[in-house]
């Protein structure tokens, strides 16, 4: 019901509910997501695409997940159910989610749609404001387009207390 | 269910249709922003917020012929004062009796938001957002999502009458607010030229700081990779503070603008922390390379000023 969006919001909430405490769940609804991606550029998806997806969805034991359907003779008749399913999800996700941004980068096993990984450098150290973090900052805030929109207003910062403090 | 497919499909394409007209109309919006920072002379009074603190400062514009000139005093804690005219950036420090003197030769540098702000779109989403009441002026939101997490995202609330920005606020892509600039009082117009003048203006007591600016080349030093979506603005010699020489690139993907600093080890007693620190939206990482300091300064996220950072390369020619 969920996956065709014919869930209202009430009925919807346990199954969202289960989403946000399911670690494998929300992984499956970050692939659904890189899915729904593609979807919205509304690109015609091949047979394979949705046999592939429904391979990974019956791989993944989640409250989404449909059986498999390998077994079935005519396979390509659940195929466009399926992805007509996985794309509403998609839908119903970005519509309430709207896009999720910062996540690790998911990919999909030999999906066209897999986007390139970012390259995600190693978590930095923390340390303190450089001494004369003011100096740099004066010197930056120039450049920066928001100026053209906002005035001179960004280089409050430049002469802010808490950059004051470091030097 | 081939019916809901084809429903899907018309829904895909409503969507599709519907954010782009919207965005047409959001760019519009932005474009109005602009014009009113260009021409309007005003006076206000606004908050600058960020992690929990917050700052009132007074800001007053004015416009003739001859161009504009602003001025921005913290009215918050210690006095500090700047005036900003095409050409310079004067900051007060009247506690410190020192004035520090931001010289820049304007025609040579270029221009900053893009000349087809649509250009904007390959790195934002650009939408209308809510209407709402700030500082006693009607507001409507524009909303700029960021199409990936190596920048931030941007709520503008423009009055719908002048086009004048009343709130700014940057967030992150967990969708917390880093920081907010709001007017709680604004007056258009009936700004007179004694306005805008320095409270403290500089005497021979006072120390200066001239720091000037000038594009050059800095041959041997590149980024191994460029950051989606950011493209190299300018390349300067200028000095910092008392009179240190130092080599600065400048990266923008048209909104958000990131600073690489170099300086020679030469002179400096302490070791360089490599690492990040963060103010607001504002993050700056260091690191050495090449017997060479490397701090990266921008309204950016972590992982952007950090990967501009690692990818900065010193080739000897």
């Amino acid at each position: 019901m969920l996956m065709d969006g014919e869930l209202d919001d009430q009925g919807a909430a346990p199954a969202l509910d289960a989403l946000r405490r399911d670690g494998e769940a929300q992984q499956a609804w970050r692939t659904y997501h890189l899915i729904g991606d593609a979807m919205r550029d509304c690109r015609l998806l091949s047979e394979g695409f949705a046999a592939r997806v429904a391979e990974r969805l019956a791989g993944e034991p989640t409250v989404l997940a449909p059986r498999r359907a390998a077994s079935e003779p005519r396979r390509w008749r659940l195929a466009l159910p399926v992805a007509a399913s996985v794309a509403a999800v998609a839908l119903v996700g970005w519509l309430a989610f709207g896009p999720q941004r910062g996540e690790e980068p998911v990919t999909v096993a030999k999906a066209p749609v897999a986007a390139p990984a970012p390259l995600q450098p190693a978590p930095p150290a923390i340390v303190p404001l450089p001494n004369a973090a003011n100096d740099y900052l004066l010197a930056h805030q120039g450049f920066s387009p928001r100026l053209d929109l906002q005035g001179m207003a960004p280089y409050v910062r430049t002469v802010s207390d808490s950059s004051q403090d470091a030097r | 269910m081939r019916a809901a497919a084809r429903t899907l499909g018309v829904l895909c394409a409503l969507i599709a249709g519907a954010a782009q007209a919207q965005s047409a109309e959001a760019l519009g919006w932005l474009r109005r922003i602009q014009d009113a920072t260009r021409s309007l002379s005003y006076s206000g009074t606004f908050v600058y917020q960020h992690g929990g603190r917050s700052e009132t400062s007074r800001i007053t514009r004015y416009v003739d012929a001859s161009g504009a000139i602003e001025k921005l005093e913290v009215m918050d804690g210690v006095p500090r004062e700047l005036v900003r005219t095409r050409e310079t950036v004067k900051c007060f420090l009247p506690d410190a009796k020192l004035v520090k003197v931001e010289r820049r030769s304007g025609r040579e540098f270029p221009a900053l938001l893009p000349e087809q702000l649509n250009s904007l779109a390959g790195n934002y989403d650009i939408a209308l957002g809510e209407t709402r009441r700030i500082g006693g002026f009607e507001c409507r939101a524009v909303v700029l999502t960021p199409k990936d997490s190596l920048r931030f995202g941007y709520r503008l609330y423009a009055d719908v009458q002048s086009g004048m920005l009343m709130k700014a606020v940057t967030f992150d892509a967990a969708g917390h607010d880093l920081e907010q600039f709001m007017f709680t009082q604004l007056t258009l117009g009936h700004v007179t030229r004694d306005m805008v003048r320095p409270r403290h203006p500089a005497t021979a007591a006072w120390r200066v700081e001239d720091v000037g600016a000038v594009p050059a080349s800095l041959p041997g030093w590149a980024l191994s990779s460029e950051l989606p979506g950011f493209h190299k603005v300018i390349e300067l010699k200028r000095t910092l503070g008392e009179s240190r020489p130092v080599s600065q690139m400048v990266f923008s993907d048209g909104l958000a603008a990131v600073s690489v600093f170099i300086e020679p080890m030469t002179g400096r007693t302490q070791a360089v922390h490599t690492g990040l620190a963060s103010m607001g939206a504002i993050n700056i990482y260091r690191r050495e390379v090449a017997q060479h300091v490397i701090t990266v300064v921008g309204e950016a996220p972590p992982v952007s000023v950090q990967r501009i950072a690692d990818s900065v390369e010193y080739h000897p020619q």
